[in-house]
């Protein structure tokens, strides 16, 4: 009788695995889904990729501060009636320039300097917000992002971007690890430190800028930060580095979206769960030594 | 015979004042000058608005024929012909590059290529340049991991990853033992004896640069005097350089 109902218990929940597979299936059979998962992938690469340059060049918090203040180019863009996406990208492209000038002049230190930038910008976009009557979509929506809504043109725009990402640091690698690890040596062989800074700004800034629709503004930068940060500890090439953050971005993105479609969670947030747990694992792993680690965190 | 460096009435700033002041030399090739001076001189300055790093007010700098841009523009062939190990090398120490990506770079400026084109050659060319600094066996090593000596060893096997005809060197030998400040001289002389190379380095070891240099341009801002180590090192040069303490002090043990 006992056995009977474990093997019915255990029937049960076979077919309501198989169900809940069926019905993960069948969700991934929609177009706005199968966009999503697209987005995601294409995504986790920009982020994992720019990101593995960015966190050693300390511009982990600028790409955050950037995230933070382009809640006011969404907001100009919604002020002036004009299509968010495309206020956004020259928004942000703009203010990380702007920042990156402030940054080379100022006296203060980077983070203080980008966190008055990017609270004033906060401030200034929440308060903007509510002048504008018109405005149906949610503040949660722009903070957290949503996947789900992302629309051919952002994936394309983004499948673009990651191209040109991929040729441009392909090109410049070598002149981008030298500048990454000494910019005196880097200025010594004639590299033109600045365009090549200046550039590199743009295309962060562009990523993070198309990156907002997925995840919001609150959680865009850990695109850039996490994939990185994990794949330092995994890797002592540099190359190595590059392609595993690159890697890890997209898995992670996928990995996210999966558990948030079979949990029924927010997706930007159930992606960076999963980004932080890899994150943790991986430095489980490290000081467990079952996976060498360069110098730890 | 043409001056691999020819500096003319060199002048850098730094802020209001006049860091370098109407500073002239010139190097021969095959030939190892130093520069010596007090802290403070501009020593350091000197040799980074030579090589475009920092830039310079007024005077000019020929490299191999060419002259060095206002905005420290040199042409690419003449860059590969030169290396320049820092005084201070201070990195980020996580990060993820191994000893011989490190001495991949020095073979200059790629420009726009793939990062694979070449690879072989350059890899050769990172086993012998680290063969040559006693340093095979930290090939597979983080930079991160070395000690302070390692580093300058590698660093040393980045400015030899290819030929070079100008070799400019920031306090070099800092950081090493006494060994391996031993062989860093041999291996100077070898590259200047065998391969011809000029060398231009900043030294506050004035016996080595008595016994290893053609030639000593003593500075403190400006140009105190130039010449062979006996002329420059002299007590009234020293003196001229570095203050009436200086020279009683090295002279009294």
């Amino acid at each position: 009788m006992g056995q009977n109902l474990l093997a019915t218990t255990t029937l049960i929940s076979i077919m309501s695995i198989d169900t809940e597979t069926a019905r993960l299936i069948g969700l991934f059979q929609f177009p706005f889904m199968q966009r999503a998962l697209l987005s995601s992938v294409v995504t986790g690469l920009l982020g994992g990729l720019l990101g593995s340059f960015a966190i050693l060049r300390q511009l982990s918090f600028f790409s955050d501060a950037l995230g933070h203040s382009a809640l006011l180019g969404i907001t100009l863009g919604l002020l002036l009636n004009i299509s968010p996406v495309l206020v956004l990208l020259p928004f942000a492209v703009l203010f990380g320039l702007g920042m990156l000038y402030l940054l080379e002049r100022t006296q203060l230190s980077t983070d203080a300097l980008l966190n008055i930038i990017y609270s004033s910008s906060v401030a200034l976009a929440v308060i903007a917000l509510t002048f504008i009557k018109s405005y149906k979509g949610s503040l949660t929506q722009l903070l957290f992002g949503d996947i789900l809504a992302v629309r051919e043109t952002d994936l394309l725009l983004s499948i673009l971007l990651l191209l040109v990402c991929a040729v441009f640091l392909g090109l410049t690698l070598r002149t981008q690890m030298l500048l990454t690890l000494h910019e005196s040596l880097a200025k010594a062989q004639g590299i033109a430190v600045q365009t090549q800074r200046t550039w590199f700004v743009v295309l962060l800034s562009l990523v993070v800028a198309l990156s907002i629709k997925a995840v919001g503004v609150l959680l865009v930068s850990t695109f850039i930060v996490f994939p990185a940060s994990t794949a330092r500890l995994l890797s002592q090439r540099f190359t190595g580095y590059i392609l595993m953050s690159t890697g890890l971005g997209a898995l992670n993105a996928v990995t996210g979206l999966g558990l948030s479609a079979a949990l029924n969670l927010p997706s930007g947030p159930s992606i960076v769960i999963t980004q932080m747990a890899l994150f943790l694992l991986t430095i489980a792993l490290s000081s467990l030594r079952l996976i060498s680690s360069p110098e730890g965190i | 015979m043409e001056s691999v460096l020819k500096v003319e009435r060199l002048t850098v700033y730094r802020g209001n004042y006049a860091a370098v002041r109407e500073v002239s030399f010139c190097l021969k090739p095959g030939t190892a000058t130093a520069i010596i001076g007090p802290n403070g001189a501009g020593k350091s300055t000197l040799v980074q608005a030579i090589l475009g790093i920092s830039l310079r007010q007024a005077g000019k700098v020929s490299i191999l024929g060419q002259s060095l841009g206002t905005s420290g523009h040199l042409p690419t062939r003449v860059r590969q012909n030169i290396a320049y190990l820092p005084q201070s090398f201070l990195f980020d120490r996580g990060i993820p590059m191994t000893v011989a990506e490190l001495v991949d770079l020095g073979w200059g400026k790629p420009g726009l290529s793939l990062p694979w084109v070449g690879l072989r050659e350059r890899h050769q060319a990172v086993i012998q340049a680290l063969a040559q600094v006693n340093g095979s066996h930290l090939m597979h090593q983080s930079i991160g991991s070395l000690s302070g000596g390692e580093t300058k060893r590698v660093l040393l096997a980045y400015c030899l990853v290819r030929p070079r005809k100008l070799l400019i060197l920031d306090e070099a030998p800092a950081g090493l033992d006494f060994q391996g400040e031993l062989e860093f001289y041999q291996l100077l002389n070898q590259l200047k004896l065998e391969y011809g190379w000029s060398i231009l380095q900043i030294s506050h070891d004035l016996d080595m640069v008595s016994r290893h240099c053609d030639q000593v341009i003593c500075l403190n801002r400006s140009l105190i005097c130039q010449g062979s180590p006996e002329v420059a090192l002299s007590p009234e040069n020293l003196m001229a350089a570095y203050g009436p303490e200086f020279t009683r002090y090295h002279h009294s043990h």
